[in-house]
């Protein structure tokens, strides 16, 4: 064999696994699909049915007595909860590059944008820890009580405050998770806008900070964009830390922002052992339905940023 | 940049690769032949138990490596049926339905234990404030929300009760826990029994607020940091609760009494149930008629492959389980005495016993 | 001054158009500051929060280490995590020795070949790759090795599920390092009489070497850093590993950091305190060595 045939056959294992997976997901999910329907997105109601009854024929399929699965709580909770999370790091990612790309001399931008850097290498776990030991006591018994009684008349930032597990809560920690990947690369990208847009700028009569706000910034628009839309990629998939400090909801939707929720890739993991005893299987099966959705909402997400970001030339694997 | 220094890089790295995969071949001592591994995985409720028990029958029985982990009465039932774990450890009996799909699988209880209702009601903590099944029933389905619900009044008079939403806390995980819980609402309140039922995982009613948690170890650290938090944990963790000053409610029993959890009320319930309990041993001792009876307690089960993969691993698994019923063995009273269990009364062990040497 | 050019260049006019000017001009120079003020929030918050992550880690998880942490495997709630420290190491480089040659041809591939419709194919898939949750991942371990094949939790599940969770972003790198060669100097060789394997091999792979290695130890950093994927697959022994690639649970840091912390008792709590140090400092050491690998690089361009 040539030397190119073989590399295609071990290069091929990457294609392979992707398509292992997705094909897996969904031949395996294909009765809860069947069983679920167009409800499973629409309805809020995750019920493994009577666990202790004697299995009953549902549209050909072995169910438990009562089961019904609804994931829109679930849904709920990761839209909401990467929205808050982009709202948060977007401002402050955009000020940041900004400060290490045009207020820092040169040798001190390399260590403080190392120091950013680092932010992103720590594990999503430690994330949680950090959340669920320190963050959640100081929102729930002070943070949240306070905000509740000065924002209280905005629609959803009143009401019960809660405990400090929640909406707001995986939405600070997720905020955190993708700050670094946002900061980082749009440094880079005013970094690289040529001097010259900067001077004329300058000879224009704009001050410093109106020439990379309205000047520069716009210029690497396309970037931001992209890396958002990455970021959101990112949000929507994070597992461990959501589960530490979300306070793990169940068939309700959060009626304010301090509220309990779940995200989807948080439930798997709380899930899986509850759903193995469904002796139908369909509550695993479900249960993969639930990592289908996620998956196709987490690869069409992540697609697009790709193509944006493909679009204002950067290459790939630089992000 | 020259490539001799890459490529001597990178024969600096593979060799760091192979002396470290050397030293892994090294530092893990390989398995003896002898030596047979157990996986006992289940129920966070008899962890603290299992923990007690290997460090002392290993040391007895060093042939043996058991590993404990603590995870939920739901994981302990499936991965002892697939075979993932050898002992599943569970507060929960396998339902008709799984029994029937998986012939073979044996349900040994190896104690009794019983399940508290903690509260964290600043000021309250102190005081054993009284709830009876159709009232908890109403508060984790949402219809009773605040403390001072005149539901709640009603049960506890003289109690000067917070004007303060009511936070629920129930298990994520598949739990034995939730099963005798969600069965003392189900056999109290026929309103649960029709809309909610029991199992060891339910479809909790939205109740605004309500928290999941992981494991009895979760609930625990939930209500602690939760003021006006209620939640359902198991008695081994009766010493967290005291530790953190949390409140234990006395609950109403079969007979309409308001009993505290104490050996003596848990073994009058079992006492009352222990002559019903069939051969396979499955049955539930939540709502034991008796005056003194507490309502809810359980047989804490291993869930075994009656059918096992080979001769080494059925022995071990006997000779463990038959040590761990003994009242000289597993079920000695300082054993029982530190996660507040009680022994399995006699004619249980020999039911016990009888399945034990089913297991080949 | 970009003030004093635009004074020069715009002197003629009444004074009151002059004060309005100059009123236009505070004011902007006002919002600039408040501007730059902003920014420096923004990284103030960043680093704030950076900062409090690794002191808490730093703090409660050094008065957690005791020599007992390294020399005593997890006994119940307590004892020491030399399993799970063993255990991290053995997933991290068992995911590497399977990771590393199928992710590195695919980035070669892509990069040597990279106008044919396969390298295509990969550029895609590898993003698509990207874009799985790690836990999606684990799920399928779960169902199809860990029960499907019947190998239990066990070393070969967990290292085949982080292999795939890495194999996008070595096949990434290592085509990003690659299409940084000089095209020259791989004419030069085909011109020589060089085939496609050798100039791959003798000319690209070494000259792009770092960069590979940045993107195999991040690959590694992320091993040691995943949770989700291994809940389902490694599952979780207190033991050292036996040497069984299927059939026994393994240990690993991140597991103890997520159950201990749960724990109402101290000891466990420590623990996981204990864990998170290890892990935290392993990923950091891990991502400041990539970072240097790649200084190094750029220096001696």
């Amino acid at each position: 064999m040539s030397f190119r045939r073989v590399l295609a056959v071990f290069a091929g294992v990457l294609p392979a696994s992707l398509i292992a997976v997705l094909l897996f997901l969904a031949v395996y999910s294909w009765p809860a699909v069947r069983f679920n329907g167009i409800g499973f997105v629409t309805s809020t109601s995750w019920n493994l049915g009577n666990t202790y009854g004697s299995p009953i024929l549902r549209n050909g399929v072995q169910v438990l007595p009562g089961a019904h699965y609804g994931i829109l709580f679930l849904i709920a909770g990761t839209l909401l909860s990467t929205v808050i999370a982009l709202l948060i790091a977007v401002p402050v990612g955009v000020g940041a590059a900004i400060f290490l790309a045009e207020a820092v001399p040169g040798w001190m931008r390399q260590w403080l944008s190392f120091f950013v850097e680092l932010l992103a290498a720590v594990p999503s776990v430690v994330f949680g820890l950090w959340g669920y030991a320190v963050l959640v006591p100081l929102l729930g018994h002070f943070i949240y009580p306070a905000m509740g009684h000065v924002l209280g008349f905005i629609p959803f930032l009143g009401g019960s405050t809660g405990s400090g597990y929640g909406l707001l809560t995986a939405g600070i920690v997720l905020s955190l998770m993708i700050v670094p990947l946002i900061a980082a690369t749009l440094r880079d990208a005013i970094l690289a806008e040529p001097m010259v847009v900067r001077e004329s700028a300058a000879a224009l009569g704009a001050t410093r900070f109106e020439a990379v706000w309205k000047v520069v910034l716009p210029g690497v628009r396309k970037i931001l964009i992209g890396v958002t839309i990455l970021a959101t990629g990112r949000a929507l998939g994070e597992t461990m830390a959501v589960l530490m400090v979300s306070g793990n909801a169940l068939n309700y939707l959060p009626p304010n922002i301090y509220s309990p929720i779940s995200t989807m890739a948080a439930f798997i993991v709380s899930q899986l052992d509850s759903a193995l005893q469904d002796p139908t299987g369909l509550a695993v099966r479900s249960l993969a339905e639930v990592a289908l959705v996620l998956s196709v909402i987490s690869i069409g997400v992540n697609t697009l940023a790709r193509l944006v970001l493909y679009r204002s030339g950067l290459k790939a694997g630089q992000v | 940049m020259s490539g001799r220094t890459v490529t001597g890089r990178r024969l600096a790295l593979m060799g760091a690769m192979a002396a470290a995969l050397a030293g892994f071949t090294v530092g893990a001592t390989p398995a003896k032949a002898a030596t047979v591994n157990l996986l006992e995985t289940g129920s966070s409720l008899l962890y603290p138990l299992f923990n007690l028990w290997v460090p002392a029958y290993t040391k007895a029985n060093p042939g043996v490596k058991i590993t404990t982990q603590s995870t939920g009465s739901g994981t302990g039932i499936s991965q002892s049926i697939s075979g993932v774990a050898q002992i599943g450890a569970s507060d929960a009996y396998l339902s008709d339905a799984l029994m029937k799909m998986h012939k073979g699988m044996l349900n040994i209880p190896l104690a009794i234990s019983s399940q508290m209702v903690n509260y964290n009601v600043p000021g309250l903590n102190a005081t054993a404030l009284k709830f009876s099944g159709p009232v908890l029933a109403g508060i984790y389905s949402g219809k009773i929300t605040k403390w001072n619900d005149p539901a709640i009044a009603k049960l506890n008079p003289g109690v000067k009760l917070p004007d303060h939403a009511i936070v629920t806390v129930h298990r994520t995980d598949g739990s034995g826990d939730t099963f005798i819980f969600s069965q003392y609402l189900a056999f109290s309140t026929p309103s649960w029994q029709n809309s909610v039922g029991y199992g060891t995982t339910v479809s909790w009613p939205a109740a605004p607020g309500a928290i999941g948690a992981n494991g009895n170890p979760g609930m625990v650290n939930a209500i602690k940091t939760t003021p006006y938090s209620i939640a359902y944990i198991g008695v081994s963790f009766k010493q967290a609760i005291v530790q953190n000053k949390l409140g234990e409610a006395l609950l109403e029993n079969k007979d309409g009494k308001f009993v505290a959890l104490t050996i003596a009320n848990v073994k009058a319930a079992a006492a009352a149930m222990t002559e019903k309990t069939p051969a396979d041993e499955r049955i539930s001792l939540v709502y034991a008629p008796g005056a003194d009876s507490y309502p809810i307690i359980n047989y804490e089960y291993a869930i075994v492959k009656a059918q096992q993969p080979n001769a080494a691993v059925a022995a071990e698994l006997r000779k463990f389980f038959t040590w761990a019923i003994s009242p000289e063995g597993g079920n000695a009273q300082h054993f029982m005495d530190a996660v507040n269990f009680v022994a399995l009364p006699p004619a249980a062990a020999k039911l016990s016993a009888a399945q034990i040497a089913t297991i080949k | 001054m970009s003030g004093a050019v635009a004074r020069g260049g715009m002197s003629a006019g009444s004074p009151a158009r002059e004060a309005a000017r100059l009123a236009r001009m505070r004011r902007r120079r006002a919002w600039s500051v408040a501007g730059w003020v902003l920014c420096g929030i923004g990284f103030g918050m960043l680093g704030l929060a950076m900062g409090w992550i690794l002191l808490m880690v730093l703090v409660r998880g050094i008065t957690a280490l005791t020599p007992t942490v390294f020399l005593e495997v997890t006994q119940g709630t307590g004892g020491g995590l030399l399993n799970a420290i063993e255990g991290t190491l053995v997933i991290g480089v068992g995911s590497m020795i399977l990771a590393v040659p199928f992710g590195v041809a695919a980035g070669l591939y892509a990069a040597q070949f990279s106008h044919t419709m396969f390298a295509r194919a990969i550029r895609f898939m590898a993003d698509v790759l990207v874009g799985v949750p790690s836990i999606v991942l684990g799920y399928f371990g779960y169902v199809t090795m860990v029960e499907g094949l019947g190998w239990k939790f066990s070393l070969a599940a967990a290292c085949i599920t982080i292999a795939i969770l890495c194999l996008p972003y070595i096949c990434r790198t290592t085509e990003l390092a690659l299409s940084q060669v000089p095209a020259a100097m791989q004419e030069a060789a085909f011109a020589l009489g060089a085939g496609e394997g050798l100039v791959a091999w003798r000319i690209a792979l070494p000259v792009a070497m770092p960069g590979v290695l940045t993107g195999i130890l991040l690959a590694f950093a992320i091993s040691v850093g995943e949770t989700a994927p291994l809940i389902y697959t490694a599952g979780w022994s207190s033991y050292m590993w036996n040497g069984a690639l299927v059939g026994s649970p393994v240990g690993y840091l991140t597991y103890a950091i997520w159950a201990f912390i749960n724990e109402p008792f101290a000891s466990a709590n420590a623990l996981a305190y204990a864990a998170a140090f290890l892990v935290t400092v392993i990923v950091l050491l891990i991502s400041v060595t990539a970072r240097l690998v790649l200084l190094r690089r750029e220096g001696a361009r």
